[in-house]
């Protein structure tokens, strides 16, 4: 019991490191616009096949 | 001509020294974020991971997700942390902090503002509960008139904030559609490309739908007009919502015109309590009334630090910060008293160490006119690859004058002269509507006051209301030894003038005229006319 209680402070800080690490590399590679710029012109096919009540 | 005093950076800035490297003309976003040395990158991360929280928060919504594939605007906000990148160019330190804590804010503001609209659309969250507490006001309004309503009970809608203005922030193609939307209709090209797209987004039925009344604001020109009449006619024709057209006098430093302003006010305050069946609460008033003088107390801080050699909070994010707090909060929300007072302690912090944006500062301006959605990071562009510090621009030049902060009779009356003057002296109207003096002689005073050589003057070239002034702008820098540089746009449509054209006007001025090189090369020419 006692070995699990000391372990998880590493199991914590191993969580946290693995986060950044990730996070960080997203952020920095700027992955996450790079990701949402594939998927813009998929979105736009999608709004322009939605039918729109024009009026005026 | 007039000339400044050169400031060299003793310091180096830390991380990499051209930012310019971080475009690429094969992505339509940068190639990576910027390395800031390690603190502020650290901190640039922290501040990316809140805006991917707030985004988050938003998103888990079911009602938020059915509104994002409903709405076109609605794809500008997967480019929130795109957008949030273009306010940050070079910063460091105090800077930076000032940068992310005004435009965080903002953004965390218009989130809030489509997750209302949201709630109450028809067509999405449809609560009729809600929505029949909703009320529609103008982008372009003041919302004084909102002031003394109970925020929890009566809702402040502005719809058009985060459909149009905003979402051309973070995406400069995302108003295009709505433009040829309203052409195709029989609107001319040549009208203000911000109500023919807010005109485009009625017409094309990409409008949330809700609310109990809508208050409309003859704004700041003909197109505005133009653009109210269509999005009204659709609202209480269609929709079944009544509008109140608030008609604010143009000519707001004629003293017999406030009279009639005040009325207004007074009119369209009966109107909101008549279709919400809430009333007009004094206490709530009055205690707005006190952070509307807070912010103004701010800001005029933040402008006489701006006097100084070492200004500190300018750009585009001092202008729509200025924006929101007053136009769309006017004192309504508690929430802006803490960010004004951090940003100050930031600023005053910032002086006290002499902080500088770039690694010299050759020349002072005052960005007058209009500034352009689509290419936000200019400003800050233009400090950072020629040294050129933007001191203030038209847009954060607004009310100075204290308003009646004590409940008593006499200052009850005085509460509608002062809600009109707000409103009359609006973002925008104060300067563009006015007369002579408000456009062209305040300008001089401010060159003055700021110590600027240089006005740089943004041409939106679909204004009618600066185009007349063209001439005596010339005439009359000329006559103070002041440099003019135009700076020609068309507000929201890319296609008129690419970004490059429109920094390449700054460049060319630069070399022609004043003969100098860039602080920066990289950033001279940046390669992100077709990035988002």
């Amino acid at each position: 019991m006692m070995k699990k209680l000391l372990k998880l402070p590493l199991i914590l800080l191993g969580i946290a490191l693995g986060f950044f690490v990730v996070t960080f590399t997203v952020y920095f590679f700027n992955l996450d616009m790079k990701a949402t710029a594939l998927l813009a012109p998929l979105l736009e096919k999608w709004y322009d096949s939605r039918e729109h009540d024009q009026y005026i | 001509m007039k000339t400044v005093e050169k400031i060299v950076n003793p310091v180096k800035r830390a991380g990499e020294q051209s930012p310019g490297k971080i475009y690429s003309d094969k992505l339509k976003v940068r190639a990576r974020r910027e390395w800031r040395g390690v603190k502020d990158t650290f901190y640039d991360y922290t501040r990316w991971l809140y805006l991917m929280s707030v985004l988050g928060r938003f998103i888990i919504v079911p009602r938020n997700v059915k509104g994002f594939f409903r709405y076109r605007w609605m794809m500008s906000y997967l480019f929130v942390p795109h957008g949030m990148d273009k306010f940050t160019i070079g910063l460091r330190d105090e800077a930076l902090r000032i940068a992310h804590t005004s435009f965080n804010f903002v953004i965390a503001d218009v989130t809030q503002a489509i997750a209302n609209c949201f709630r109450g659309d028809r067509r999405v969250g449809n609560d009729k509960a809600y929505s029949d507490k909703c009320v529609i006001t103008d982008e372009n309004s003041m919302v004084t008139f909102m002031m003394g309503f109970d925020k929890e009970k009566v809702h402040t809608i502005l719809r058009e904030v985060p459909t149009m203005f905003a979402s051309n922030i973070f995406h400069q193609f995302n108003v295009m559609h709505y433009l040829d939307v309203a052409q195709l209709n029989g609107i001319p090209g040549d009208v203000c490309p911000m109500p023919e797209a807010e005109a485009g987004i009625s017409i094309d039925d990409d409008f949330c739908v809700l609310g109990c009344c809508a208050v409309q604001n003859n704004t700041t020109c003909d197109g505005s007009l133009m653009g109210n009449g269509i999005i009204a006619k659709r609202l209480e024709r269609q929709y079944g919502i009544p509008t109140f057209q608030l008609a604010t006098p143009l000519r707001h430093k004629e003293p017999d015109v406030l009279e009639y302003a005040a009325d207004q006010i007074k009119q369209a305050i009966a109107f909101v309590e008549e279709h919400t069946g809430e009333h007009w609460d004094w206490d709530k008033y009055f205690a707005a009334a006190k952070r509307v003088n807070y912010a103004t107390k701010c800001r005029i801080a933040q402008m006489e630090i701006n006097s100084t050699p070492y200004p500190q909070f300018f750009g585009a994010a001092f202008s729509l910060y200025n924006d929101t707090n007053y136009m769309g909060n006017s004192g309504r929300d508690p929430n802006f008293v803490p960010i004004d007072r951090k940003l100050l302690e930031l600023a005053e912090k910032g002086y006290k160490a002499k902080r500088m944006y770039a690694k010299e500062y050759r020349h002072r301006a005052i960005v007058w006119g209009v500034q352009p959605q689509y290419v936000i990071d200019m400003l800050y562009w233009m400090v950072q690859c020629w040294g050129v510090v933007p001191l203030t621009d038209m847009l954060s030049v607004i009310n100075t004058d204290m308003i009646a902060e004590e409940d008593t009779p006499e200052n009850r009356e005085q509460a509608y002269r002062d809600m009109a003057m707000l409103n009359m002296e609006m973002i925008m109207r104060n300067h563009t509507h006015g007369g002579y003096k408000v456009l062209v002689d305040e300008l001089w005073e401010l060159c003055e006051k700021m110590n600027a050589d240089i006005v740089m003057m943004w041409e939106h070239m679909s204004c009618k209301a600066l185009t007349g002034m063209h001439g005596m702008f010339e005439d009359q820098a000329r006559e103070r030894g002041i440099h003019i540089m135009w700076v020609s746009h068309d507000l929201c449509d890319p296609r008129v003038f690419t970004r490059n054209a429109i920094r390449d006007q700054v460049s060319n001025y630069m070399r022609t005229v004043m003969r100098e090189e860039p602080l920066d090369p990289s950033l001279e020419h940046i390669p992100d006319d077709e990035a988002y």
